[in-house]
């Protein structure tokens, strides 16, 4: 599977796993800005949640939501601070939740979802 | 939510209370803590983050701000942890706030959030009574240090856990108990009694000991003078009740406080010789007591003194000489309290034979060079120079046991008594810190003793510093004597012993 392409299965697949499973609001798909991108934006009841998607097929380069190293959660922080002035936000509670997805045995996607996965991060 | 929790860190040997102020609010998730914190205290965040989750109760996900004030103050101890746990427990309505009001908190977390124990509780307690604070959370193993001071209800506890559940009152703790403390006892695994011969060198060191005065012991090796320095905190004064908590503050800032009661022995110090220049005075960034410091109101003892790098010794000066040092780092300049007893041992040549025996191999130049690597400033401030001979085979065999330190130090003790009651008036306490003032004001010679001083100070070109010095020793022969009045002997004795070293 092409790499893009194997993003846009995990994404599509989180954002059917928050819709349902969870029921969120969904806000926004791909937010982007000349800093970066939020996978998604959701509403948690009053709770803002930025989530980032991470895909992976093998297991052999660590955890999916280990790839969201220091200089990612910057960029995150970034946007989502961005995002929070666009649309002034900036009285809402947030989160930064990570999901893990994983193509399943049978079809189906496997799914793992970190609530409050870090914290902003700003140097 | 905002909340207001108290903590302490020390500064030096002063502690200081610290508001840990924390406010939790909306807006992007973040943990940010501000107040000039050192390393140790930001790595808190990490520990506290922890020891609340492991705790069982929640850490707050959301916008926390913690400030410890005042914020120009340098903190560095990581006994502020449990403050911040706490203040963070309040701020997210865990723990009810009237709960923490005048209450002190101080202890490392563990991951798990035990309570670990930290250094300096002793001058942090005492600040905060002062403060107004009733109430104590520390470390079980700090709970006897804390109880040192009268003022305060102590909880010693071990968990966060603990500390959570009292103060919502789920369960309340017992307040931890003095142990009752065994009567006043000093002992010591070594007595005067043990050494044979030595008149003189014993002789001195009980006016060093009567009067506060520093030593300087000079002989062969294996003479005995390492044996005689172990010896002296055997017939030194009890310490008062503000002089032991004093000292007992300094050994609680070092972390050299081991069981936690106020120290009743006199310090005594024997660093090896190749210490540094921050390790006897005291340094670090932000400076550390060192040496001279934790010798405060004891001994330091140097053995071999030429062996002493001469930049060391000469920063015994200051101390010496005002009874405080000062020092600058970048972070901190702090002054520690240094009054101690000095005494030097040393041979006379670098083999050790040179004035005592025969066949001393060194060359002149080689015995100047080593004598000379001590200055004459730094021996002009040991007032009393003694030599200790070998001593002779008979007194070695000799079956009667020498005089016990016990009657040493009943002599030492009415000596100190006398000097106490001349000096009240003064603020001193021995002969050794008086003034120049001081000794214009109480020392009186007869007519004989001023005209002997007289023709001492022309026949060996005394300094000023050297004058007030014969008259302070032979004050307290005086005193060790019982008289009034410095009489001409005392003064002739007080001449006797010093300085021998540097003259032609």
């Amino acid at each position: 599977m092409e790499k893009n392409l194997l993003g846009y299965y995990g994404e599509q697949a989180a954002l059917a796993f928050v819709r349902q499973e969870k029921g969120y609001h969904v806000r926004c798909c791909n937010y982007r800005n000349r800093l970066g991108e939020i996978d998604i934006i959701a509403d948690d009841g009053h709770t803002l949640v930025f989530i980032e998607v991470k895909t992976r097929t093998t297991g052999s380069y660590g955890l999916p939501c280990e790839a969201v190293e220091k200089r990612k959660r910057r960029q995150i922080t970034r946007v989502a601070s961005a995002y929070l002035a666009q649309f002034d936000l900036w009285e809402r509670p947030c989160r930064f939740d990570v999901i893990e997805v994983w193509p399943g045995d049978n079809g189906q996607p496997g799914i793992r979802h970190i609530a409050h996965a870090f914290l902003a991060e700003r140097r | 939510m905002f909340a207001r929790i108290y903590g302490a860190a020390t500064l030096g040997l002063n502690g200081h209370v610290i508001a840990v102020e924390t406010d939790i609010s909306n807006g992007l998730p973040s943990f940010d803590l501000v107040g000039l914190a050192s390393t140790s205290v930001k790595e808190a965040k990490e520990r506290v983050r922890a020891a609340v989750k492991n705790s069982g109760y929640e850490f707050p996900m959301r916008r926390l701000t913690v400030n410890l004030a005042p914020a120009d103050l340098k903190k560095d101890t990581s006994g502020l942890d449990l403050s911040l746990a706490v203040a963070i427990l309040v701020s997210s309505g865990q723990i009810p706030e009237e709960a923490c009001e005048k209450c002190l908190f101080m202890g490392e977390l563990a991951l798990d959030g035990r309570i670990r124990p930290v250094n300096g509780i002793l001058p942090m307690v005492l600040e905060g009574a002062a403060q107004g604070m009733k109430t104590v959370f520390v470390s079980r193993d700090n709970a006897a240090e804390a109880l040192l001071c009268p003022d305060l209800t102590v909880y010693g506890v071990d968990t966060l856990c603990d500390v959570a559940a009292c103060l919502t009152g789920e369960k309340p703790l017992d307040a931890a108990r003095p142990e009752p403390l065994a009567p006043d006892q000093l002992d010591y695994d070594v007595d005067f009694a043990e050494v044979q011969g030595q008149a003189e060198a014993k002789r001195v060191l009980e006016i060093a000991a009567a009067g506060g005065h520093n030593v300087l012991m000079i002989g062969p090796p294996g003479s005995g003078k390492t044996m005689l320095a172990k010896r002296i905190p055997t017939i030194l004064p009890p310490m008062s009740e503000a002089e032991a908590l004093e000292v007992t503050k300094i050994y609680s800032v070092a972390g050299l406080l081991g069981k936690g009661r106020l120290l009743q022995q006199r310090p005594f110090r024997s660093p090896h010789h190749t210490i540094s220049m921050a390790g006897l005075v005291g340094g670090g960034s932000i400076p550390k007591p060192g040496e001279v410091t934790l010798s405060h109101h004891g001994v330091l003892f140097l053995d071999e003194l030429p062996e002493f790098p001469r930049s060391v010794l000469e920063v015994l000066r200051q101390p010496l000489e005002d009874g405080v040092v000062h020092i600058a780092r970048v972070q901190a300049a702090l002054s520690y309290p240094s009054r101690f007893i000095l005494v030097a041992a040393m041979n006379p040549c670098p083999c050790g034979r040179y004035g005592f025996d025969e066949g001393c191999t060194c060359s002149d130049s080689e015995i100047r060079r080593y004598t000379h690597k001590i200055s004459g400033p730094l021996l002009d401030r040991i007032d009393l120079h003694v030599r200790v001979e070998r001593p002779a085979y008979w007194e070695l065999t000799a079956r009667r046991r020498a005089e016990p330190s016990s009657a040493i130090r009943s002599r030492v003790l009415s000596a100190r008594h006398r000097q106490q009651e001349r000096l009240a008036p003064y603020g001193c306490t021995c002969n050794a810190h008086m003034g120049h003032r001081e000794i214009r004001a109480t020392c009186q010679l007869t007519e004989a003793a001023q005209q002997l001083l007289r023709e001492a100070f022309d026949a060996l070109r005394l300094s000023a510093r050297s004058y007030d010095r014969i008259i302070k020793v032979s004050q307290t022969i005086a005193d060790l004597a019982k008289e009034p009045v410095i009489a001409k002997d005392h003064v002739a004795e007080a001449i006797s012993y010093r300085n021998k070293m540097h003259q032609p």
